[in-house]
């Protein structure tokens, strides 16, 4: 079992949900256990969307193909089950949720976890979000913050990384964390997937990003390069060195089928 | 907002709402035993309803509530006063439940179906002079201060048609004195049930509390579900008189086919902190009129609302901050959530008068549309006639959107959980502003079992 992939996309076709608009053209994907990959890509090429869909986001329907999660048949799933199966989405762009603050809703995402009669404990709870939180170089004072509300972009992302290492996903999808992180953060955030990464080898990671800058501190294993909704081409670190020097013109002739 | 309803003067509007049940006989015959004053009172309150024309919908405040659909008058009779008696073992169990959820009080008074059952107060506070008792049996124990202040300065029945309706027609209520420098640190909580399909039931609350006194009063009505309409209005008059601190809390949780009808006067005086709560989740149709009129320099006031809204139940709160006196404070926060068909109105103006010079006053109103069917309406406004002020009003309706849920659900939360969680986030900023033991939990409960059920 732990040598089968723990995702894999076949030939997936998606449109935006009740109107005519295709945004994936035929993706194939496959992420081995522990795996770190990287999808780059130029804007509006369907990123967002494939990691969306993933997470189960009601607004895409797929058309074709097929998602295997652990084996079994992802797009079955409702996004909580997904999450509890172990798949995160890192937002590109994070929700406020007023009123809310981190700790209860982590707490409320981690009790979701447990079956009936179980309880989260209330002390490991709290020691462990501020010992992540520590990782991340995050203020104490945040986890009685309302969830994203009036936080800054960087903050935010920053965020999304500690609800990460919190619930503690087998499949990370982080769409664009790095972007909007000065350097300092940069350095933080990838630290922190790192660190999870060895807590855990067999997470397996997708990361979306428009600058190899990131990939510097998390070396991928794989390279996938998106556009017009297709995985145009796949490689090693060397792609994303490639796409630094030369960027997507290469691409520009239209996948033919 | 207050004095809208002119009285008629063409003649066209004359006896509207006057029915085989609700007439002159039926004021007549209430006043029969009542002191001279009451019964001149009561009968003036009633010319004035036959002479006001029933509110249309061409009437600002009465736009979005059509009364000639929602409320048939013609259909209702009235509930006559009888001695009741309150025993908790034949007690329905809506209203034992919700009693059984309230922490200790200094005071508790039942009404049942219009009439007071039952009036229990700390001796300790009898003792130092605070008088919580039947409206009706104030009348003999209290009648100077009922003849100064009942339906006089805060509600007199020319305020408008339904003001009048209740001033003619009450039928019993509550009067809580708090004498000069009294403070009472635990609530004094109000019971009201009602369980007749069919009537109409009158009740008034005055609450008077002297210079530096304080006092938080919950009062909490419930109701049977009915198929028939039943009409419950009462009328509030608050008197928070120099640096006194009154908390006024309304828990409106109605049965549905009732009409609840809630019309509230605060007046704060100098130095005063007059605060309110108007919580809306019950019944089929629910308008408040508030009117918080800052009446001595430095008065305060905090207003809050707070309603959720299903099926097709319909909530109308017309609020007004009445700014008399300079240096006063008003600060309203309106927030709903509403489901289904649900609809809610929000019409609030902030009044500066001339001569009320630094003027702190601001008012909020945010709704959250769970459902596409659910509407909102909001109408906020201004009128200052003062220049050295501070006034600011927002509002707005905003919709629980897909990607909201999918957030919350991609961290493995079940949908149920996440809209509980949204909703409760929302609200909540209204509940932290006035923490009142045990209201909290009671308001949290039963929009969980209305976000369940
Ligand atoms: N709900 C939607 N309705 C209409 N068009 C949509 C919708 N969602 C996505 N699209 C379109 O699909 C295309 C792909 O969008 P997507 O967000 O996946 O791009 P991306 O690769 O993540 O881009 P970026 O690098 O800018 O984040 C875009 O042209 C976008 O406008
Ligand atoms: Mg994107």
């Amino acid at each position: 079992m732990s040598d089968s992939p723990i995702l894999s996309i076949k030939d997936l076709h998606a449109k935006v949900a009740d109107e005519d608009i295709d945004i994936l053209h035929g993706v194939n994907l496959e992420i081995g256990r522990g795996e770190l990959h990287a999808i780059m890509g130029p804007n509006g090429s369907g990123k967002s969307t494939l990691a969306k869909i993933l997470a189960g986001h009601p607004g895409y329907e797929t058309t074709s193909g097929e998602v295997l999660y652990e084996g079994e048949d992802l797009l079955e799933l409702e996004v909580d089950e997904r999450a509890q199966k172990g798949v995160f989405l890192a937002f590109q762009y994070p929700v406020e949720v007023p009123g809310v603050s981190i700790a209860n809703f982590l707490r409320t995402a981690l009790q979701a976890r447990l079956g009936e009669g179980e309880e989260v404990d209330l002390f490991d709870f709290q020691d462990e979000l501020l010992a992540k939180m520590e990782i991340l170089d995050m203020d104490p004072s945040f986890a009685e913050r309302s969830v994203n509300d009036g936080f800054s972009g960087g903050e935010k992302k920053r965020n999304e990384i500690l609800q990460m290492a919190v619930l503690k996903p087998k499949l990370a999808l982080m769409d664009e964390t790095d972007s909007g992180l000065d350097i300092d953060a940069l350095q933080v955030v990838a630290k922190g997937v790192k660190r999870l990464q060895e807590e855990d080898p067999d997470m397996s990671v997708l990361i979306i990003t428009h600058y190899q800058r990131v990939l510097q501190y998390i070396e991928p294993d794989h390279v996938h390069v998106m556009i017009g909704g297709q995985l145009v081409r796949s490689g090693g670190a060397e792609v994303a060195a490639d796409l630094e020097a030369q960027g997507y013109e290469q691409f520009k002739t239209p996948a033919t089928g | 907002m207050a004095a809208t309803p002119a009285t008629d003067t063409t003649g066209t509007g004359l006896m509207e709402g006057v029915t085989d049940h609700i007439n002159r006989e039926a004021v007549e015959s209430l006043a029969a035993d009542e002191p001279q004053w009451l019964r001149d009172r009561r009968l003036e309150a009633w010319s004035l309803y036959e002479r006001t024309p029933m509110p249309t919908t061409r009437l600002e405040e009465w736009r979005y509530t059509n009364l000639s659909r929602k409320l048939k008058l013609d259909r209702l009779s009235l509930l006559p006063w009888e001695e009741r008696s309150y025993s908790p073992e034949s007690a329905p169990r809506r209203l034992k439940d919700a009693m059984d959820q309230d922490r200790d009080a200094s005071g508790h008074l039942i009404e049942l179906d219009g009439t007071v059952a039952s009036v229990d107060l700390g001796e300790e506070f009898a003792a130092k002079g605070v008088v919580l008792t039947s409206l009706r049996k104030a009348v003999h124990s209290h009648p100077e201060l009922l003849e100064e202040l009942l339906a006089t300065e805060a509600l007199p029945a020319g305020l408008g048609k339904f003001q009048a309706l209740n001033a003619a027609l009450w039928t019993d209520g509550v009067l809580l004195y708090v004498p000069k420098g009294v403070r009472l640190e635990r609530p004094i909580r109000v019971s009201r049930w009602s369980s007749e399909p069919g009537r109409a039931v009158f009740s008034r609350t005055l609450i008077v509390a002297e210079g530096a006194s304080q006092v938080s009063f919950v009062d909490e009505c419930l109701s049977e579900d009915f198929e028939e309409q039943m009409l419950a209005s009462t009328a509030v008059e608050v008197f928070a008189r120099d640096g006194a601190q009154v908390q006024f809390v309304s828990l409106q949780r109605m049965g549905t086919g009732t009409f609840h009808l809630s019309q509230q006067r605060t007046l704060a005086g100098r130095d005063s902190t007059l605060d309110t709560l108007n919580v809306g989740l019950g019944g089929t149709t629910a308008r408040v009129d508030l009117n918080a009129r800052l009446q001595g320099p430095g008065a305060n006031s905090d207003m809050l609302g707070l309603y959720f809204g299903d099926g097709d139940q319909h909530f109308d709160f017309n609020t007004s901050q009445d700014h008399v006196a300079p240096n006063a404070k008003s600060d309203l926060l309106y927030k709903g959530a509403l489901d289904g068909r649900a609809q809610s109105v929000f019409r609030g103006v902030i009044k500066v008068h001339r001569g009320a010079q630094q003027t702190d006053a601001y008012q909020t109103n945010r709704n959250l549309l769970l459902s596409d069917r659910a509407r909102a309406d909001s109408l906020p406004n201004l009128e200052i006639e003062a220049d050295d002020v501070r006034c600011s009003h927002g509002a707005t309706v905003g919709q629980l959107d897909q990607n909201h849920l999918f957030y919350l659900m991609s961290r493995g939360i079940p949908r149920e959980l996440a809209e509980r969680l949204v909703v409760m986030g929302f609200l909540g900023e209204v509940l932290s502003r006035l923490p009142l033991g045990g209201v909290v939990e009671k308001i949290t409960g039963i929009i969980d079992e209305k976000l369940h059920g």
